[in-house]
């Protein structure tokens, strides 16, 4: 083993409490991620996927109820989706843009890309990028691999690759890390330190475990948990001065019985005082100018040895 | 012979193997009935954290996000509970593997400089089944905490054997579940004791917050939040506490290390030191005062 590869990602300690700040000496970063992925397979949205009435609702009723929670309390919040949502629904994704909302991407059709080969998730990427920046006019600065319910791991499918080929397609950040509670370095080379920054995801705040989970009839609704979650991470991280995201799905929190939940939690945030909502973007930009990898990422030297009959 | 009497005979065959292993398991195990501690305490507290970080998601061949929802837990949760147990006056039990020794050597320093016992915790977390190997495992992982911390490792949670372990001086395992008491396990006949300090999975973050825990489908998943977990976790405590005995919280710092649960484990520990007579020992000190005060036959 070089390095650490295939155990660690990044350096051996996050950024201690006391050192990290944020613009303008607010307290704690506040992001809302919004998925706008309709339910689908590892192999990514199908035709039928998008012909189901909670793909309807996400991308329609529920959206719009979701909008105008965040536009009533003028949060921002970064919407990840998939080349082939933004192709179909332009017009949508745009006005999402012009309401203040970061696009960000979410693979070609949210396919699971850990089996591909480098060439294909290149091409796949490279496509992404250029229908997101045609429908927008912008390229997108962040990348997501977000977990579906049906998932057997809930933090979301990368490959070997994926985070060499964001480096290379020009990407500014990775949305859905979980190997820290703070923007870090997810480093893919020790000897150049070539790295791209990535932001924190945790399965526990994102509504769809939450939500008659992992499927319908399961009876699992537990939209209290969720808020408790919410709420105690947000309280134990404002405390420390650290980071906040939550990951929200519109075919899921979006139905009336469930909103009240989420705008609960969202009054209750609005009220602590130095709360910065960011979008991803808009964090990634800060914690990269702020806390560059040249002079933040300290990656010791491994003291790791092979041994015959060990792990390498 | 007709086939009635080939039945009977072969149902006492039965009735008497049954007969045989149930003593034969029986006779293996003697449990600490009462367990009086040193003055004035009622119940011994043991936290006890598992820091496997990323090593066990490694050795199962999960997939990247996997290893980096561990990778938290050298990163960030480990310096969090060190920092909790320490802001409480809290000595706790750290089960290191070897291997992580290699891969976080700051903070296992940083835990035995705050006097935290580093235990020992398998290699790589998984025990070959060629004995040599075994054995070559267990003393790279002593070596590895010992070259850190300056202190040999005494005790251990592994499915090492218990032969192997007293043979290389361990004094306590903390595995297996055959009673919520410290107990001896040893040959039938009572030979080669080791004591064992019970950890249930109930009391064990895990069990509540980490998804697809010991590959458990989804439908079994059970998303809790952290004030369900603690009215749970206290109550527990208050019984034991009631009647007097050893409460072994089971920790990973991939878990417990999150904001919010080390805010949950906080509001804990500060419920529990309220109450007279409430001992927080390693499990190195459970284990010396268990077997000074009740040895092995």
């Amino acid at each position: 083993m070089p390095w650490k590869d295939r155990y660690t990602i990044s350096d051996e300690k996050t950024l201690p409490d006391t050192e990290v700040t944020w613009p303008g000496e607010q307290r704690c970063c506040f992001r809302i991620v919004v998925d706008l992925a309709p339910a689908c397979g590892p192999e990514g949205i199908k035709p039928q996927d998008l012909a189901t009435p909670d793909a309807y609702f996400g991308l329609h009723g529920g959206l719009a109820a979701l909008r105008d929670v965040l536009s009533r309390r003028r949060l921002k919040a970064t919407f990840a989706v998939p080349a082939v949502i933004a192709d179909i629904h332009a017009d949508t994704v745009r006005a999402l843009r012009d309401e203040g909302h970061e696009i960000a991407a979410h693979g070609f059709k949210r396919e699971d890309v850990s089996a591909l080969s480098r060439n294909e998730e290149r091409a796949r990427l490279q496509c992404t990028t250029e229908i997101l920046t045609r429908v927008t006019g912008m390229r997108p600065a962040g990348w997501f691999s977000l977990p579906r319910s049906s998932d057997k791991f809930a933090g979301g499918a990368v490959s070997g690759d994926t985070v060499d080929l964001l480096i290379e397609g020009g990407y500014d950040y990775f949305g859905n890390g979980l190997a820290d509670d703070l923007p870090h370095y997810w480093v893919t080379d020790f000897a150049s330190r070539r790295c791209l920054l990535t932001l924190p995801y945790y399965y526990h705040f994102d509504d769809q475990f939450f939500l008659l989970f992992p499927k319908k009839g399961t009876g699992l609704e537990n939209p209290e948990t969720l808020f408790r979650n919410w709420k105690a991470e947000l309280d134990a991280q404002y405390r420390r001065g650290r980071q906040f995201a939550m990951v929200l799905h519109p075919h899921a929190i979006g139905w009336p019985s469930r909103l009240h939940v989420l705008e609960r939690f969202l009054d209750y945030a609005l009220a602590l005082p130095g709360l910065w909502n960011a979008t991803s973007g808009e964090c990634a930009h800060y914690w990269s100018s702020t806390f560059p990898a040249a002079t933040r990422l300290k990656l010791e030297p491994s003291i790791w040895r092979d041994y015959p009959g060990s792990l390498s | 012979m007709d086939t009635s009497t080939e039945l009977a005979n072969a149902l006492d065959r039965d009735i008497a193997a049954l007969k045989a292993k149930a003593a034969d398991y029986d006779a293996r195990h003697r449990v600490i009935e009462s367990c009086a501690w040193p003055n004035g305490v009622r119940v011994a507290v043991n936290f006890t954290a598992d820091f496997d970080a990323m090593l066990l998601r490694r050795v199962l061949n999960e997939p990247p996000m996997q290893l980096a929802k561990g990778e938290f837990g050298g990163r960030v949760g480990i310096w969090r509970l060190i920092e909790l147990f320490d802001s409480h006056g809290i000595k706790a039990t750290i089960f290191t593997p070897g291997r992580i020794c290699e891969l976080y050597p700051q903070a296992v320093k940083a835990a035995a400089r705050s006097g935290h016992e580093i235990a020992d915790h398998m290699w790589e977390h998984q025990v070959p089944k060629d004995p040599v190997l075994e054995r070559d495992h267990l003393r790279k992982a002593r070596a590895a905490i010992e070259e850190l911390t300056g202190r040999r490792p005494v005790g251990t949670r592994s499915w090492h054997s218990r032969e192997l372990l007293l043979e290389e001086g361990y004094i306590y395992n903390s595995h297996d579940t055959p009673d919520y008491r410290p107990h001896y396990i040893s040959e039938p006949d009572g030979s080669k004791p080791l004591l064992n300090l019970p950890f249930h999975y109930a009391i064990d973050d895990a069990m509540f917050f980490s998804f697809t825990w010991l590959n458990t489908e989804n439908e079994a998943q059970r998303m809790m939040d952290p004030d369900h977990v603690l009215e749970i976790w206290w109550s527990a405590f208050q019984r034991h506490y009631k009647q007097g005995g050893y409460f072994n919280i089971c920790m990973h710092p991939f878990v417990s290390g999150r904001a919010l649960r080390i805010a949950m484990l906080d509001r804990l520990i500060s419920r529990m030191k309220r109450l007279p007579g409430v001992w927080f020992p390693t499990c190195e000190q459970v284990a010396r005062h268990c077997l000074s005060a009740y040895p092995p036959r």
